[in-house]
């Protein structure tokens, strides 16, 4: 069975928000919505030894994800590939999953009319998986330092089968338990 | 974190919720316990505090819909089985629904009413109190389950809520005991009867206020001592920092301390009056702090990127929509 994981490898993310960007252009996002912001702590360490990184997120696609169960609408729901997703059609928009998520990646757009609104989150570009079968998401088809790998985890021969397999990853929060399907490769010299 | 999800229609929702859940979790105690086979008796002094019940559900349901992004399509709340809210919805559907028909026995002006559903009062009073109490835990249940939420994952939550509702059910019980327009009803075995009620809930109420004061800063001071460091943030917000004053003057002192000593200095014009209703304003304080602490671990930079973003009524967000970008 397919599962879709990413591969973030934070060594080769500039911090370009190339990503951020192409995700917006394709789904279309109100101004207040990102769904993949690209975080940093900012300059890290002394003069001169300083340093920079950066933590693109997205929606980790948990495997146990807190978000599905706790909808009452049935409208938060997960693919057998693992995607997360809404139907908007289901939505009433009661903000249940964006209090529920313990990563912050849903979010409700206040620049829509009031009565109009419904979570949104990232699906791995479903809409554009299923139209074109064998296509990435946006925004790893944008990322031009090929920070971002997609892929099914369940096939030993593709590449992030191969990278989780050979190189060090973490995950993000692993504690809580939601076994989270975005893996980071750590940054030089292990910082994570 | 990026904004507040949950603002005041949740935090109203939750203790108009909790207090009718108590009133009618108390209601049918008193009838169908503490004076077991005086229903005949008691029901028209309870018939008031029904009422008042029934009108914080109604309320606290309209809230909550309010609070909705697409109120019209609130009937999906109850298309699934495993969502807490769902059960939640359920809950004040039916206590709503035998809430009303408990009250319909003593509507002075439509007989019809009082005719049919007369025989059916202990039962629907029972049915109400059972769901009233399943209100009054799911309250706090519901925020206790979302735990990216440092200071509301923890099951002190659901016992401080459930106290406090039950508190707050004994204040608006004793405000409202015996206050009703069918005094056709009302006998003098009634009033006596409310009396009796009166004085059992003063004494159950100083002992939920003693509770609920333990509860709650056992919670509140084990989260600053041994919490994760969110939840000692957020704790410090209440002790130390921003929400110290609504959280000891109002919550802790004018909540539960004040009326405590009102109750305990004896039955006066201040325990019978005063006091019930600081108990009421300290549990919609407490829910308002509680939502309002909804402090998530945040993700390596995440507030840096938040606070550094445009607020939603930055001008040029909106100069694409007004035309006037150019």
């Amino acid at each position: 069975m397919t599962r879709n994981v990413m591969v973030i490898d934070l060594r080769r993310c500039v911090g370009c928000q190339s990503c951020t960007v192409a995700c917006r252009t394709w789904n279309d996002l109100p101004m207040d919505i990102i769904y993949n912001p690209v975080l940093t702590e900012g300059v890290q360490g002394d003069w001169p030894n300083v340093h920079r990184n950066w933590l693109p997120t997205l929606c980790m696609h948990c495997e146990n994800p807190e978000c599905v169960p706790c909808c009452p609408t049935g409208a938060s729901q997960q693919d057998e590939d693992g995607t997360v997703w809404v139907d908007h059609t289901k939505c009433m928009g009661c903000k249940v999953c964006v209090n529920a998520c313990p990563y912050g990646m849903r979010d409700v757009s206040h620049m829509v009319p009031r009565f109009d609104q419904y979570v949104r989150k990232c699906t791995f570009c479903r809409d554009r998986r299923q139209n074109e079968p064998g296509k990435d998401p946006y925004c790893v088809q944008t990322c031009h330092q090929k920070a971002r790998i997609f892929g099914d985890i369940e096939d030993p021969n593709s590449e992030v089968s191969k990278l989780i397999n050979s190189v060090e990853t973490f995950r993000l929060f692993e504690e809580l338990g939601t076994n989270p399907q975005i893996y980071y490769i750590p940054f030089l010299g292990g910082h994570r | 974190m990026k904004r507040h999800y949950w603002t005041s229609p949740i935090a109203i929702y939750l203790f108009l919720g909790g207090l009718g859940g108590g009133i009618m979790f108390l209601a049918w105690i008193m009838s169908a316990f503490v004076f077991a086979g005086q229903a005949d008796v008691l029901g028209p002094a309870l018939a008031g505090p029904m009422f008042i019940a029934l009108l914080c559900l109604a309320l606290g349901c309209f809230f909550l819909v309010f609070e909705l992004g697409q109120p019209p399509v609130f009937w999906r709340v109850f298309t699934t089985a495993t969502a807490i809210i769902k059960w939640g919805a359920t809950m004040l559907s039916i206590a709503m629904f035998f809430n009303l028909f408990y009250v319909l026995a003593y509507v002075p002006w439509f007989p019809v009413f009082e005719n049919f559903f007369m025989p059916f009062r202990a039962f629907n009073l029972g049915v109400a109190g059972i769901m009233g109490l399943g209100i009054m835990i799911y309250t706090g249940v519901m925020l206790s389950t979302l735990k990216a939420h440092s200071f509301w994952a923890t099951p002190a939550l659901p016992i401080l809520f459930t106290t406090s509702a039950t508190s707050t059910g004994c204040a608006a019980i004793s405000l409202s005991l015996g206050v009703w327009p069918g005094s056709v009803h009302m006998t003098m075995a009634s009033y006596l009867g409310a009396v009796a009620i009166h004085e059992v809930l003063h004494v159950v109420d100083i002992v939920l206020v003693f509770v609920e004061i333990g509860i709650l800063l056992i919670m509140v001071l084990s989260f600053l001592g041994s919490g994760t460091r969110t939840a000692k943030r957020a704790a410090k917000r209440w002790v130390s920092g921003a929400y110290a004053g609504w959280f000891w003057i109002g919550m802790i002192g004018f909540g539960l301390v004040i009326p405590l000593c009102m109750y305990l200095s004896g039955v006066s014009a201040m325990s019978n009056g005063v006091a019930p209703v600081l108990v009421l304003c300290g549990g919609l304080l407490l829910r308002y702090l509680c939502v309002w602490t909804d402090d998530r671990q945040p993700l390596p930079g995440e507030e840096r990127y938040y606070n550094k973003l445009p607020k939603s009524d930055a001008q040029f967000l909106h100069a694409w929509e007004d035309g006037d970008l150019y």
